[in-house]
């Protein structure tokens, strides 16, 4: 393996600024290398330092990033994870991302380049989350917490810098999302009735995982009033439909971030995940006739006429295409508030374990400590 | 004021000299690929575009290829038609 000594003395691998932190702002706003917001200064000091628990090659790629298809090679990803303001132990949660947004099914060139406003929601699972200090209680998909603003926003600055996901030209969202600036969050297992979503999709409980989902911005479900599972899954089912989404076209995989409160309700009564999925899968509907003229003759009769060529205008129409396709966590602190999130449609969900190079499941940050 | 060294956080574009075709169209007319990508006014305007270029141009053929979704890119086989039976593709998006 090259030392990053070495390796840094690439053509184009340093550059030369002003060292002010007002300068090197500027200068990072005017290439473009930036959201808008102060970074930390990524000297090759610190990018070393970032590489700590980074046990590959640092100029080997992880991921080809559309729509420019940049190489991220750790060094890359580690010079915008110092950006953003991440610790050390942060870093291969922000490698495992990247790498679970290449999967094909996740569809990153149609995510990055849309019109619509989807970002990464990465949502993590297991014990690294909760060792590196990843918030999984209250205000999970808000500010405040480093390790959930740092590694959200890791992940989004390679995004812009490593795939030029540049407004306009490579990021085509017409309004875009503020979750665009950072979007992660860890399952709150410990307060969960059900298994975390991780071992609902066969991973060891022991381990790591992060799962990528093209989201939308959050939208809230209050329930206050509701004492029984049906009460709160009405509320739910009444907040999810929605003749704007693109769930109710595609095959994607929208999320429903039970709080933990709604969630030991609606368990209470001994409901499953599966069971949850199909009583909303069944009642989060919307007629046909509410949706446009347009948008049913154009959309419905031509695109889906497979299912709706001829259908009635009282046909209701589902929000996500089959029952298990509705991805269930839990998360958040105490209160009477839950969490719906569509996604961009054209795209799965897509998950990956954290594991070192030789294999191995990473129990401990630690395992991936060099030297 | 003192300078500071910085570790790019960019990736270079990769060099794509190496997949320019050289076609040779002279002493005939275009051979036309469009490719549709299967949004609502995509084929009204890509039938404007080539109604446009048939006036400016000797057009000999005009393949036209369609994506199931807008989101997801072309298939190969696709990609592979396209160059077989084009010497140049027109690729627009009309939401």
């Amino acid at each position: 393996m090259s030392s990053l000594s070495t390796l840094l003395k690439a053509p184009g691998a340093l550059i030369e600024c002003d060292d002010d932190p007002e300068a090197v702002l500027e200068y990072m706003c005017e290439r473009g290398w930036s959201d808008g917001l102060p970074v930390i200064p990524p000297t090759p000091e610190r990018v070393e330092r970032m590489l700590t628990f980074c046990d590959r090659d640092f100029d080997k790629p992880v991921i080809k990033v559309p729509p420019r298809f940049g190489a991220a090679t750790p060094i890359r990803v580690a010079a915008n994870a110092v950006m953003a303001g991440c610790k050390p132990e942060y870093f291969p949660l922000v490698l495992l991302a990247l790498e679970a947004m290449a999967e094909e099914q996740y569809n990153l060139y149609g995510t990055q380049a849309t019109t619509h406003p989807c970002t990464p929601m990465l949502i993590f699972n297991g014990p690294v989350a909760k060792e590196v200090g990843l918030n999984s209680g209250h205000n999970v998909m808000g500010n405040y917490f480093r390790a959930n603003a740092a590694i959200g926003r890791a992940v989004r600055l390679s995004l812009v810098n490593i795939g030029a996901a540049i407004p306009g030209t490579g990021d085509m969202a017409t309004a875009g999302t503020p979750a665009k600036f950072s979007f992660c969050v860890a399952e709150n297992e410990e307060n969960s009735p059900w298994d975390p979503l991780h071992v609902e999709l066969g991973f060891p409980r022991e381990s790591s995982t992060v799962t990528v989902v093209a989201a939308e911005s959050p939208h809230n479900v209050n329930d206050h009033e509701s004492i029984t599972p049906e009460g709160i899954l009405t509320m739910v089912a009444g907040t999810m439909p929605n003749t704007g989404s693109n769930n109710a076209y595609y095959e994607g995989q929208p999320v429903m971030a039970f709080g933990p409160e709604h969630a030991q309700t609606i368990a209470s009564a001994g409901m499953t995940k599966s069971q949850v999925k199909q009583w909303l899968f069944d009642n989060a509907t919307i007629a046909l006739s509410k949706f446009s003229k347009e948008g049913i003759e154009r959309r419905f009769r031509r695109k889906l006429a497979q299912q709706f060529a001829n259908a009635p205008l009282d046909t209701l129409v589902h929000m996500w295409a089959k029952p298990e396709d509705l991805i269930i966590i839990v998360t958040g602190g105490a209160g009477k508030h839950s969490q719906w999130i569509p996604t961009f449609g054209n795209t799965r969900a897509a998950t990956r374990v954290l594991k070192r190079e030789d294999g191995e499941l990473v129990r401990s940050i630690n395992d991936l400590k060099r030297g | 004021m003192g300078k500071v060294f910085l570790v790019a956080p960019d990736a270079p574009i990769e060099a794509v000299e190496h997949l320019k075709s050289n076609r040779q169209i002279q002493g005939r007319g275009i051979r036309l690929g469009v490719l549709d990508n299967s949004k609502a006014n995509a084929d009204y305007l890509l039938n404007l575009i080539v109604e446009g270029v048939k006036k400016e141009f000797q057009v000999d053929s005009v393949v036209i290829k369609r994506k199931p979704t807008s989101s997801r890119p072309a298939t190969d086989e696709v990609l592979d038609d396209l160059a077989k039976e084009a010497d140049l593709v027109v690729s627009a998006m009309a939401d």
